[in-house]
């Protein structure tokens, strides 16, 4: 296969600089990403491995509040106006200040959609309304492990797309794409959503043989990790964040 | 609101966590809902608590505090007495044994002070389940005694670095374990918080400390006028106040950790003060010290299991009703406690439990006279010799800490150290 794969691509908000966040979704992006998944980084981040969460530790450690990941993100937003930018976080960080309050800041810096994956579907506080009447999707997130009458709930609730976790676990360990896997996103599409397909994904192979089963390949921890392991030497981590998005949207 | 409707109490609650969590926590909800009606489970674990745990503990007339405080008679159920030094066992054993049933082999927990821990290491061993244990990095520092009794119980300890290093971050830990390992693991949380079906299920194995006081009161012809607790997440306060929750002619007063003082981060007071505000955070709704924009705040208390930024959905609810009062101890004030009931009564507080201790000492007064006050003394404080030490006796322990080394270093027999002379009174 030889055909462009649609990439949406995870960095943490500020990590490790807010120079270097921005200059590694630049790297991103000219890799080949269409959509930043952009984390704002929380407290508690509990569906997170290791390597998220000590990013988010250590950029909340300066001080970072959540205005100056809105800012961050509309920076973003000026500099590419064509990439979809949705905006991963936890309940906490949406609920304190009020969801309506949150979701009209989040589009006015130029957020696209939410992935909260700790508010659930069918117990929003409100989220899906919110986002919609600030030109925004909420995007839920299903597990390979929901009972079936819920994953069936979750498919058939209307949402124009849903962020399919393909194994259970947290962030960052190796996912291998199985029959299960594809069987899984078949069910999650089966109500007409479009599914974004991630967890786990470190390569291209992974990213191939997922590619025809989604609307877009999800990737976060393998750029996490070249961030992580380059912070003082920014031209190699601009070099290997494109490289690895080159080789994960096959472009 | 004696139990939650749909994983609600009022406004908090509830079972804010991500799809991978979810039917682990439904199916704990249907098989606790099972077996809490299944009369062999039911006896399985009367026998556990009667034979294992020591039930019942007794209830503990105090006479000299009673005189000194000049005011309510003033009683004190020792919960501390239990095996393992703490209410914890109840709820570790209910748990554990509702995994087995639920053909579960492994168990993990979190714990802040290591009482949840050794509990949950205990009941593991017990009952033949695999036991780790999450523990923040600075509770393993101060809980050393904790440690080493769960290495001893066949546990793992795993210290937990990330975020402040204590109880919600050990939560934390637990949390993704679980959401990896769930088809064999159960997480046994300690506390009556954390997502449906926690809160209920917690309260419920706690239930029997409440069920007692009401019985041996009745026996003995105590009317209660005002009970006790001490509150970190809640679990020995909501089971210690469960079967009076309608008896609204008792008070009912929980004593959160006053820290060392008012100020943010220098305590963990999520219902007195102006700290705390409506939050979600480690799937549940309620009272929590949060900043502006949502992140949980650092926390202060010398009783690590009080250091906690939430508080049980159920008693957020009953507070803000008005059903359950709080106040707060500062850390002086608790350890004050520790000493008073010590020295008065021959009863050693854990650092926790001697937060209701202070209170009572507050509110003796306060009781109309012929009424009881009951205080929940939910742990025993043998765990926190090396935080008491330095404060009570500061150079006779220095000394000990530093011969003991200096006798391990030397790989020394006991006998042979050097003699620490006349100051060890």
């Amino acid at each position: 296969m030889t055909e462009k794969i649609k990439l949406m691509s995870h960095l943490v908000a500020g990590y490790p600089t807010d120079d270097l966040a921005f200059r590694a979704a630049q790297a991103l992006v000219s890799g080949g990403t269409s959509i930043l998944e952009i984390q704002l980084p929380f407290s508690d981040p509990s569906a997170d491995g290791p390597l998220i969460q000590t990013a988010c530790t250590q950029v909340l450690a300066r001080g970072y509040k959540v205005a100056d990941g809105l800012a961050f993100i509309s920076k973003i937003r000026k500099e590419f106006p064509h990439v979809t930018i949705y905006l991963m976080s936890y309940g906490s960080l949406i609920y304190t200040p009020g969801v309506a309050n949150f979701c009209k800041k989040a589009a006015a810096a130029g957020v696209n959609g939410m992935i909260i994956p700790d508010l659930p579907f069918d117990h929003d506080e409100g989220l899906t309304e919110n986002c919609r009447k600030n030109g925004m999707v909420n995007i839920p997130v299903a597990a390979p492990s929901m009972a079936e009458k819920r994953l069936d709930k979750l498919a058939n609730a209307g949402f124009p797309y849903i962020y399919a976790a393909l194994r259970t676990g947290i962030t960052g360990r190796q996912t291998a794409i199985s029959g299960s896997t594809l069987s899984f996103l078949e069910k999650v599409k089966s109500g007409g959503s479009k599914v974004y397909g991630g967890f786990g994904i470190y390569n291209g192979e992974q990213a191939r043989s997922l590619a025809s089963a989604v609307e877009a390949v999800v990737a976060g921890s393998v750029f996490v990790k070249i961030i992580a392991q380059n912070q003082n030497n920014p031209e190699l981590m601009e070099k290997e964040l494109t490289e690895k998005a080159r080789e994960l949207s096959n472009s | 609101m004696t139990a939650s409707s749909d994983g609600f109490f009022g406004q908090y609650g509830g079972k804010y966590v991500t799809e991978v969590l979810r039917r682990p926590l439904d199916e704990l909800q249907a098989s606790f809902d099972f077996y809490m009606k299944d009369a062999a489970f039911l006896e399985e674990l009367h026998v556990i608590q009667r034979d294992y745990i020591g039930r019942e503990t007794p209830l503990c007339f105090a006479p000299r505090a009673t005189e000194l405080l000049g005011g309510a008679p003033i009683y004190i159920k020792l919960e501390g007495l239990a095996n393992t030094g703490a209410h914890k066992i109840n709820n570790a054993i209910g748990q554990c044994l509702l995994a087995k049933k639920m053909g579960k082999t492994r168990i993990i927990a979190e714990t802040g002070a290591g009482q949840h821990g050794l509990a949950t290491a205990a009941a593991c061993a017990k009952l033949g389940l695999s036991c780790t244990v999450y523990m923040g990095e600075i509770d393993v520092r101060r809980q050393q005694p904790n440690v080493a009794a769960m290495e001893l119980y066949g546990a793992k300890v795993q210290p937990v670095t990330s975020g402040s290093r204590t109880l919600k971050d050990a939560v934390n830990e637990a949390m993704r374990d679980w959401a990896a390992n769930f088809e064999d693991t159960h997480y046994v949380l300690g506390s009556a918080l954390g997502p449906a079906p926690f809160p209920d299920m917690v309260r419920e194995f706690q239930a029997v400390i409440g069920k007692e006081v009401e019985k041996q009161c009745a026996e003995r012809n105590i009317e209660i006028g005002a009970m006790v607790a001490c509150v970190g997440g809640g679990s020995n306060s909501i089971g210690f106040f469960s079967p009076f929750l309608e008896k609204k002619e008792i008070r009912l007063v929980g004593a959160e950790a006053g820290g060392i003082g008012p100020g943010k981060g220098e305590n963990a007071s999520r219902m007195c003060g102006t700290a705390a505000r409506d939050g979600i955070l480690q799937g549940y709704k309620s009272r929590f010290l949060l900043d502006e924009d949502g992140q949980a705040l650092p926390t202060r208390s010398i009783s690590a299991g009080l250091d906690y930024c939430g508080i049980g959905p159920q008693l957020a609810a009953l507070g803000r009703a008005g059903r359950i009062e709080f106040t707060s101890i500062l850390d002086r004030e608790a350890l004050e406690a520790v000493s008073f009931f010590a020295k008065n009564e021959g009863i050693l507080f854990a650092l926790e439990s001697a937060h209701a201790g202070a209170a009572a000492m507050k509110l003796a007064k306060e009781v109309p006279s012929g009424k009881a006050i009951i205080i929940n003394m939910s742990g025993r404080g043998d765990k926190d010799v090396f935080i008491t030490s330095p404060v009570f006796r500061p150079e006779a322990w220095g000394q000990f800490l530093r011969s003991e080394i200096e006798r391990l270093d030397s790989n020394k027999d006991i006998h042979e150290t050097t003699v620490l002379g006349g100051c060890l009174k």
